[in-house]
């Protein structure tokens, strides 16, 4: 009495919903339908095989497939983001470099001489007194005697230490008194830990001004390198002061660096040079800098088709303790990168021909996802304080910079200023050493994040350059050329012109070939899928239509076969429990179980559908369009084997 | 007859293909093909038959549309880099050695005699301008010859509109001009000296070469006048002239074994006079280095007496060398390097080698052969390079334009070198040329440069040598080898010592191969399509099938029409003859199979009228119609 309204409701439900139900009543059922009917290949096997070890086979042969599959499948997917390099070397017209040349003394020693006249006064006696060096001058004995009446700011504020490493304590310069050192040393050079026992250190002591017993005592092995960082320290001082128009005056004119100039085989002259105001390195000049717009370009290798300068370099006039060594720095680099010509120019010497041959390498990384660089420098949170293109180092400079502003309230001299700063100077902000000090440490130590935070530029150009040095001018030219320079030089200049004050130098390129190191992206999405569909291939004969299938049969249909019973199973008991008042017992999950293909009785019940449609025989001849006969393949299928194996078929029966 | 016989069998076959009408054919196909998209299509619900048959075509679409994808990257050619770093025995490259300066000023003073003089009278003029000293009263008359071809003129760019231009050795007659032009040289900053030269002797068609400094305009104007002085001289006289190798090369030690000059191959080399080149492998194996290290390199001890140099050809002195392969020409000029005299200059050696894939996938020669222009460098027997071939190239212009031969570059057969007496516009001609950018370009495309490219990347060193100490037995004996002499004839300014060897890692190999190879392209093809539609080439083969199938179909179709077409104009004439067997038959072969659809039948008014008896529709007799022959074509 209960299977009735079950029947009208399923009858209603086939007439009514526009679905068709799934391929088989029963899970199994299903799965043979499937395995016979599917398009990879070892499921079909499973089901027609005879004899169960070979079933067992053809079981676990697919399952290793399938295995196989998706190990393979995810190897492919974890190596996607992989790249390979590629490198082009192709000879071709090549863009000339911007070439930028500074004197190494950045301004003139005798037009700083009002700046610095009181700095180099007490340089010179601090030099007396811990080495008992004097220049033997009548004016330096002038100097010191005058010494008690200037005042000496200098030492006050950063008082020049002899420090004595046992017994912790310092003489200091100008009192000559000695004191107990407070607070902790450092070393500057941090590989010799107190190497001499008897030696003294020279050092000098950074005390925060807020808060004096916080003390900070920088010793250096070498008394050269504590006086060239102490001078350096209060020359910076002295610097930020002094507005930039000022000091571009101070420093060389395009006239007074070069004396002439050759390019690609004609002439060219300071018009082809511009001006850039190094910190560190007063007036520099870039040769092609693409600043109006052409970029020069060279269509011939060698060494008279580059660029040819002779520099003159006036020794007299150098700082004798802000710079040691004689001659120009150079640098070659991209038109829109920034010379950090402190960090890696090359060295020019004097009284000698210095020719650089140049090799061109440009290289490209990809960007995320294949490796972490930043095409543009966009996507990085510091703000590049150069307007000039991207790249590790101003990154890394900058961020010095801003760390240096927020925390020291002001500008390092090095490096440009972020808007609305201003350069550290003693009078304003009298704490900023102790804190420069303090933060470049950190930045050494990679504590300020700067390196964390700053990616490497993804692509970039480099010139490898091969320099040599021969003697320039010649011992029988040097008469001639030294006196067709110096009237060169001409009108300005009334002294004859000494080759030490020369440096020759050639800058050209080697060979026209660009060697073009590229990453390129291994696989792109065609190639990952088609390397999928090879392996499924292989091991299946699968593809995309397989897997739809696959989700059809063990996802939509298994699960509407599952949920179609459970529904029947809710009916059931229903039912059951109206018809008996709540007595009778609910089916059993062992009930189910039973109910399969061998189970004729329970199919009938459940699902007239698909049992008739099984049972009735197949219309002979061509069937009425109105009702078209269950296309079931497994029927058809089944009678195609039945031809050839009768007793698989048989097997399964039973 | 067997052909004819073979063909209506495979005509048979053809026509009994799977169905006989396009439904059905496309039914058919759609059952048994292997790719897995149709089949869906005929079995499932109507519903699902319109999902399945818009993914079929969209899997269709995907396939097609990725293949041109991989076929578009497997024509762009791309190539792979592998890169090896590492330490094996290697040849020593060959190793070429210069004096910076060609000749002995000693050798040549008698040639360049008059011009020196010219010069030095000029430097004069230039540097002291004030007129009326005595010195050219004294010295015999310049040779104003050699200075009318090119002078030197100064230009007065006070006023930019007119400068005044003047020559160095006009006399009085400009003398106002002059003497304002002098006096402003004082004031005025601008005064470049010039070197003009013109296309033609004595027209006014003269262009300036400017300069911006009077040490580069004497400099360019005396390699202008040496070079035509020069390029008259014969060969062997001017090698005779340059430095000779027993005197240049006073030690040399190649690993442990002793060399000295005679190792060395003698080669002409228009710059820089006689140069010496170790280990070219011309006429001998070339050496092999199994061992890093500065031990087991070459070290040499030269001298450049610097002393006999020519003052106003080259002013650095210095050895100059270089390193290439065996059997290359050296170019110094681009790739070589100088050596500081008074230094010890040590080269670590590491070699980058190159190798390329040539065509299609990199614009690269073997040997040269392919390229259109003539290697002048093939008679010193060197190998081709992109150099050789851009300077071939400048030269081979040269000749064509100006008549003669430039004295840097090697002669083509027939050509003289360029010099003032012959050639009297050659200087303006060489200068318009060199300088003009169109034949760069030309020479720059119709080069190609080599599929293997060795470079040699040098670290260079230097220290000062002989330290003070060992100075003076050093010198000593090495002049005491030289000459056998006990006098002393080096000095520091001339005496360097080289070491080239290899590096720790002396290779590192840079090459090339195909990114897309055709098995490649075999298999992402076969990926691509097996992952949309499960397919492969039998699929591509049954589809190709199914297209004749639905041709023999349409043609089948298309005879029945015309046969009809005409029973019907038969009928027309004779209304009541009975139709023959044979035309019944063949009729009926036309029409469309209805045993097997019947609902395909076309046109049924234009059956023919049935007899009383069919005939079997057997497909023997059918199709025998159609052959009008063969006997023996049996039913299979």
């Amino acid at each position: 009495a209960a299977t009735a309204p079950g029947k009208k409701i399923t009858a209603r439900l086939k007439r009514t919903l526009p679905v068709r139900g799934p391929q088989a009543p029963t899970l199994s059922e299903l799965m043979r339908w499937y395995c016979l009917n599917t398009n990879t290949h070892g499921c079909r096997r499973i089901v027609v095989s005879r004899g169960r070890l070979r079933r067992l086979l053809w079981i676990v042969l697919t399952l290793s497939a399938v295995g196989l599959i998706l190990w393979q499948c995810a190897e492919l997917l974890m190596n996607y983001y992989s790249a390979s390099v590629s490198v082009t070397v192709q000879f071709q017209k090549l863009p000339f470099p911007a070439v930028t040349i500074c004197n190494i003394n950045p301004y003139k020693y005798s037009a700083m001489k009002e700046y610095l006249s009181e700095l180099d006064k007490e340089t010179k006696k601090a030099l007396e007194t811990f080495y008992g060096f004097s220049e033997g001058k009548s004016k330096v004995r002038r100097s010191v005697d005058d010494w008690n009446s200037t005042g000496s700011d200098f030492f006050q504020q950063i008082p020049l230490l002899k420090v004595e490493d046992f017994s912790r304590t310092a003489t200091d310069l100008r009192s000559g008194q000695k004191r107990k050192i407070e607070g902790s040393v450092f070393h500057k050079d941090s590989s010799i830990v107190n190497s001499g026992d008897s030696n003294d250190i020279v050092g000098f002591q950074l005390c925060d001004a807020n808060n004096s017993s916080e003390c900070a005592l920088y010793t250096f092995s070498s008394g050269v390198n504590a006086i060239q960082e102490w001078y350096r320290l209060h020359y910076m001082n002295i610097m930020a002061q002094i507005p930039l128009e000022t000091k571009e005056k101070l420093s060389y004119s395009a006239e007074d660096l070069l004396l002439t100039c050759f390019f690609d085989g004609l002439s060219c002259d300071k018009r082809h040079f511009t001006r850039f105001h190094h910190p560190l390195h007063g007036n520099c000049y870039t040769f092609n800098s693409g600043e109006n717009g052409t970029i020069l370009s060279t269509s011939t290798g060698g060494s008279e088709y580059g660029l040819q300068v002779v520099l003159y370099i006036d020794e007299a006039d150098y700082n004798p303790f802000l710079v040691t060594s004689t001659g120009a720095k150079i640098m070659v680099h991209d038109q829109n990168e920034y010379p950090f010509i402190e960090d890696i120019g090359t060295e020019i010497e004097t009284a000698a021909v210095t020719s650089i041959g140049m090799h061109f390498t440009q290289s490209r990384k990809l960007s995320k996802p294949y490796s972490d660089c930043t095409e543009t420098g966009a996507d990085i949170p510091v703000e590049n304080l150069y307007n000039k293109s991207y790249s590790l180092q101003i990154c890394l400079h900058s961020c010095f910079q801003k760390a240096m502003v927020d925390s020291c309230g002001c500008a390092q001299y090095a490096q440009p200023l972020p808007a609305g700063a201003e350069y550290c100077n003693y009078k304003k902000n009298p704490n900023w050493m102790y804190c420069y000090y303090r933060l470049h440490e950190k930045f050494v130590k990679e504590q300020l994040g700067c390196q964390q935070i700053c990616k490497d530029a993804c692509s970039f150009k480099e010139w490898a350059l091969t320099t040599s040095i021969a003697q320039w001018p010649s011992i029988v030219s040097e008469d001639w050329m030294l006196r067709v320079l110096s009237w060169d030089k001409g009108q300005k200049l009334n002294k004859k012109l000494n080759k030490t004050d020369l440096a020759n130098l050639m800058v050209f390129y080697k060979d026209l070939n660009e060697r073009f190191i590229s990453e390129n992206p291994t696989n792109t999405l065609v190639i990952l899928l088609s390397n999928f569909g090879g392996q499924l291939g292989l091991w299946m004969s699968c593809s995309v239509v397989c897997v739809i299938e696959i989700v059809e049969v063990f996802f939509i249909d298994s699960l509407s076969i599952v949920m179609r019973r459970q529904w029947q199973r809710a009916k059931k008991w229903w039912n059951g429990r109206r018809a008996r008042g709540g007595s009778g017992k609910a089916p059993q999950a062992g009930d189910v179980e039973r109910q399969g293909h061998d189970n004729p009785v329970c199919i009938d019940e459940d699902l007239p559908t698909f049992t008739t449609a099984l049972r009735l025989p197949l219309p002979q001849d061509s069937p009425l369009p109105r009702t078209p006969p269950p296309n079931y393949s497994t029927l058809r299928l089944e009678t195609a084997f039945t031809e050839q194996l009768p007793d698989t078929l048989e097997l399964d029966r039973h | 007859m067997n052909l004819k016989k073979y063909l209506v069998r495979a005509l048979h076959r053809l026509q009994k293909g799977p169905g006989y009408t396009y439904k059905e054919l496309l039914v058919w196909y759609c059952d048994n093909t292997n790719t897995h998209g149709p089949k869906r299509i005929i079995k499932e619900g109507p519903k699902k038959k319109l999902i399945w048959f818009f993914l079929t075509l969209l899997f269709a679409s995907l396939v097609f549309w990725q293949w041109g994808i991989l076929i578009n990257t497997y024509l762009s050619y791309n190539v792979t880099s592998s890169l090896s770093i590492g330490f094996k025995t290697m040849k020593f490259p060959a190793v070429t050695i210069c004096n910076a300066n060609p000749f002995k000023y000693s050798e040549v003073k008698p040639l360049l005699k008059e011009l020196d003089r010219l010069i030095e009278a000029a430097l004069e003029r230039i540097l002291q301008p004030t007129p009326g000293n005595g010195s050219q009263d004294v010295s015999p008359p310049l040779d104003l010859e050699l200075w009318n071809q090119i002078p030197l003129v100064l230009i007065d760019e006070h006023d930019k509109d007119n400068p005044v231009i003047l020559d160095i050795f006009e006399t009085n007659q400009t003398a106002v001009g002059n003497d304002t032009a002098m006096g402003s040289k004082a004031s005025t900053s601008n005064l470049p000296a010039l070197c003009p030269q013109c296309s033609h002797q004595g027209s006014d068609n003269c262009t300036y070469r400017n300069f911006s400094s009077a040490a580069q305009a004497v400099t360019e104007w005396y390699i202008l006048q040496s070079t035509s002085i020069l390029s008259k001289v014969p060969l062997h006289e001017r090698i005779r002239m340059g430095y000779q190798a027993e005197d240049m090369i006073l030690a040399c030690l190649y690993g442990a074994e002793p060399c000295n000059y005679k190792n060395f191959t003698q080669i002409y080399h228009p710059d820089h006079g006689n140069c010496y080149i170790f280990n070219w492998g011309m006429d001998e194996e070339a050496l092999n280095s199994s061992n890093p290290g500065a031990e087991f390199g070459l070290k040499l001890i030269l001298d450049i007496s610097q002393q006999d140099y020519i003052p106003y050809l080259s002013s650095a002195a210095g050895a100059r060398l270089m390193l290439h392969q065996q059997k290359s020409f050296p170019f110094l000029k681009d790739q070589g390097i100088y050596a500081m005299a008074g230094t010890e200059t040590s080269i670590g050696v590491l070699v980058d080698e190159l190798e390329r894939m040539g065509y299609p996938y990199s614009d690269c020669t073997v040997n040269g052969s392919d390229v259109p222009v003539r290697n002048l460098y093939s008679q010193y027997n060197t190998s081709y390079s992109i150099q050789a071939c851009l300077r071939s190239c400048f030269q081979n212009h040269m000749v064509e334009i100006c008549g003669c031969g430039h004295y840097m570059f090697p002669l083509p057969e027939g050509v003289t070198y360029c010099n003032n007496e012959d050639n009297p516009g050659w200087a303006y001609c060489y200068s318009s040329l060199r300088s003009s950018i169109k034949q760069r370009q030309i020479c720059i495309d119709s080069c190609k440069e080599t599929c293997n490219d060795t470079q040699y990347k040098m670290t260079i060193s230097m220290a000062d040598w002989p330290s003070e100490a060992s100075e003076d037995w050093i010198f000593h004996i090495l002049s005491y080898e030289r000459d056998m002499s006990t006098n002393v004839t080096l000095d520091r300014t001339g005496i360097i010592k080289l070491n080239i060897y290899f590096q720790e890692y002396n290779y590192r190999t840079i090459s090339e191969s195909a990114a897309t190879t055709i098995v490649w392209l075999l298999s992402s093809l076969g990926g691509q399509f097996g992952f949309w539609m499960g397919g492969s080439v039998l699929c591509l083969i049954e589809f190709g099938e199914i297209i004749i199938d639905s041709l023999w179909i349409t043609i089948i179709h298309v005879i029945g029409w015309c046969k009809g077409l005409q029973q019907r104009r038969a009928r027309a004439r004779y209304p009541d003859a009975p139709p023959t067997v044979s035309e019944l038959v063949e009729a009926h072969t036309n029409l469309a199979f209805q045993h097997e659809a019947a609902g395909a039948v076309p046109r049924p008014e234009a059956l023919p009228p049935e007899p009383g008896t069919p005939p079997p529709n057997y497909d023997s007799l059918r199709v025998q119609p159609l052959a009008t022959l063969g006997p023996d074509s049996d039913a299979d």
